[in-house]
């Protein structure tokens, strides 16, 4: 895995000042918190003084974390200890008395975490789309992927809209994402998609080719945006995939069936995978993700060890 | 006792805690407390009143120990259930009947897990502040278990800065003026003492036991017998009423351990409600460590490259590592003597006064 990935391990509201959250990367378990001044900081779930988690302590108005095991804390941005409350009076610790930090951005409503403290911070996203959530999926993060290309209908539902099997554009790369473009329905009354000859949606589905960060792009026949959403999975313990996710509805649909978008929920990400389905869905877009995601890694690897 | 006509050994042995600092921190940060298994040892495997006619199933390490009364009321410790007509496994650690050595002392039932020829009723620990034969009311006496490996959480005691920070609200926060810990150890205990000047009075004390200053004077004492995985914690407040508490960490697995408390305070006011709450915190305070020792115990199961810190307050848990894993060597080369004697009264060591 390349040094400076940016995962969006938690949406901006889980994050408090109150109480540390625990996510994970991968098996990295990893607290988060906000200080005093609402910046986000981001140590290894782990004291190192006898392995329980930081995220089972509490935050000083000091803005650092203190295990709630024995009392050691640590700086947020360092990670560097401070204190030791039992040991009384000012004492100064080597520089080995950390625990592990790691690079913090947070923009557009997500909080995004480096394991090389000193990457250079990824582009802003702008503002946060204001619907959002979190799933956690009993799936592994490159198949959470696949699926998405192969038959997003498993992972995900847009409120009457049909996702078909025909694309209209094959997975592509493009600037280090992975691309399609998928042929949508609505959900009512219609002629079957096998013998449809037009399609009125159209969904373009834009991945990181590491992270599977996705940007989903729900376009009419004239091209108006009726939906825009990103969904972050992220590998989380026992190859499960938690996926934070934002979305906006655009503010001008026009036709009957647009509109109703607007109506409750326009975005739901499953939690629940219909496993037997899944086992029989065919590898089609996918099938080239993984040459895709080869070319790609092929192509940085020179840089990296110049770098 | 024994081993030592069978097998002279030298008089004196090197003490495992090494005075070279490199060589003690290798040894403490060697630390895999779930490859511990140490045997020749008594464990509590029962309280007295829990075993009767009808077989009771206890493990150490996974083996498995069944209790009862015979006809006469002497208890019986069977390697299988008197009904199991299939079990065709015997292990080493019983006779040619499946019995292992058995003694009931203290109100516990203790069973021998070990060469059945070492057992020594001198092997069984000393706590002062119980009574030989037992019978302590029900209500100081209870079982709650720890979702952790045993060696975690005897290390976990053995801090007791651990408690100011997850018991504050049972036995006081980290406020105080000064504290000091002291250790002493020998081939098979290590006794830790710590003495809090003005520390934040016990709200556990203050609301049932009558004591109404904001400071108390605190001196706590654990002391553990490592072969048994049992802890005596003794502590002294004033004003307040001391703590007497025996707390066996029996490792029924090597990630979950089995405690059977005695805590006895018949020392306390039959008109003082502390003597009848107190005991009864062991069922809040067990699930307060195992909220931290719980996820610890996953962390130390596999060989780790980093080394865990400590500060000056360790001096205690670090020790008992050293301990644990020397006693486990000294096993691995087929040494299974006592260097040392865990049954003698051990009063003086805890500063325990039983006026």
């Amino acid at each position: 895995m390349t040094e400076a990935v940016w995962w969006a391990v938690a949406r901006s509201e889980e994050v408090s000042a109150d109480k540390p959250l625990n996510v994970d990367l991968g098996d990295q378990p990893i607290v988060l918190w906000r200080n005093a001044n609402g910046v986000v900081r981001a140590l290894e779930d782990r004291c190192p003084h006898r392995r329980a988690p930081l995220s089972l302590g509490c935050i000083l108005g000091s803005g650092a974390i203190q295990c709630g095991y024995h009392g050691w804390t640590y700086d947020g941005e360092t990670g560097r200890l401070i204190n030791i409350p039992n040991l009384k009076g000012e004492r100064k610790y080597p520089p080995v008395y950390k625990a592990k930090p790691f690079g913090v951005h947070e923009s557009g409503g997500f909080v995004r975490i480096c394991t090389d403290v000193k990457a250079p911070p990824p582009a802003d996203d702008g503002d946060a789309l204001p619907m959002s959530g979190t799933a956690t999926v009993a799936l592994q993060h490159e198949q959470y992927v696949d699926a998405l290309f192969d038959d997003p209908s498993l992972l995900i539902s847009i409120k009457g809209v049909r996702f078909s099997p025909y694309l209209f554009a094959e997975l592509t790369e493009q600037e280090g994402q992975l691309m399609l473009e998928r042929s949508c329905q609505w959900a009512s009354p219609h002629w079957p998609a096998p013998f449809s000859s037009e399609f009125p949606l159209s969904l373009r589905i834009a991945s990181d080719a590491v992270t599977g960060e996705t940007d989903l792009t729900l376009l009419d026949d004239e091209f108006n945006l009726l939906l825009h959403a990103t969904l972050a999975p992220v590998p989380a313990a026992r190859g499960v995939t938690q996926v934070r996710w934002r979305a906006v509805l655009s503010p001008e649909r026009s036709g009957l069936q647009s509109k109703i978008l607007g109506f409750g929920t326009p975005l739901k990400v499953h939690e629940n995978i219909d496993g037997a389905a899944l086992r029989v869905l065919k590898p089609s877009a996918s099938i080239h993700a993984s040459d895709l995601r080869e070319k790609i890694a092929a192509r940085s690897a020179p840089q990296d060890e110049v770098a | 006792m024994l081993d030592i006509f069978e097998k002279p050994e030298p008089k004196t042995h090197d003490d495992p805690i090494t005075s070279d600092p490199r060589e003690f921190a290798s040894r403490v940060n060697a630390w895999m407390p779930h490859d511990l298994m140490l045997t020749d040892a008594w464990f509590p495997l029962a309280h007295s009143f829990a075993v009767d006619k009808k077989p009771v199933r206890r493990a150490v390490y996974s083996q498995p120990f069944f209790l009862w009364r015979d006809a006469n009321g002497n208890v019986i410790a069977a390697e299988t259930h008197p009904n199991d007509m299939l079990a065709a496994t015997k292990s080493e650690y019983t006779d040619a009947d499946g019995r292992y050595p058995v003694i009931e002392k203290y109100g516990y039932i203790w069973g021998w897990l070990g060469n059945p020829d070492n057992a020594a009723p001198e092997h069984i620990p000393s706590i002062p502040y119980l009574p030989e034969g037992g019978g302590l009311p029900r209500h100081m006496l209870g079982t709650v278990r720890f979702d952790c490996c045993a060696p975690l959480s005897l290390e976990n005691l053995i801090d007791l800065t651990h408690a100011d920070f997850i018991h504050a609200d049972v036995v006081g926060d980290e406020k105080m003026d000064s504290e000091k810990v002291e250790v002493f150890h020998d081939s098979e205990t290590i006794t830790m003492v710590r003495t809090c000047v003005n520390k934040s009075v016990a709200p556990i004390m203050k609301v049932f036991g009558g004591v109404r200053d904001d400071v108390q004077q605190v001196r706590q004492v654990i002391r553990i017998y490592l072969r048994s995985h049992a802890a005596i914690a003794y502590g002294r407040f004033s004003p307040g009423d001391n703590v007497q508490l025996f707390h066996p960490c029996v490792p029924e697995t090597r990630d979950r351990t089995r405690l059977d408390y005695a805590m006895n305070t018949s020392n306390v006011k039959k008109t003082n409600p502390f003597r009848y709450i107190m005991p009864k915190a062991s069922y809040k305070v067990s699930r307060q460590d195992s909220s931290m020792t719980s996820p610890q115990s996953p962390r130390y199961m596999r060989p780790e490259k980093r080394k865990d810190l400590h500060s000056p307050l360790d001096e205690a848990g670090q020790k008992y590592r050293v301990l644990m894993l020397a006693l486990a060597e000294r096993q691995a080369n087929g040494d299974y003597a006592y260097r040392d004697n865990v049954s003698a009264d051990c009063s003086d060591v805890i500063g325990y006064d039983a006026k």
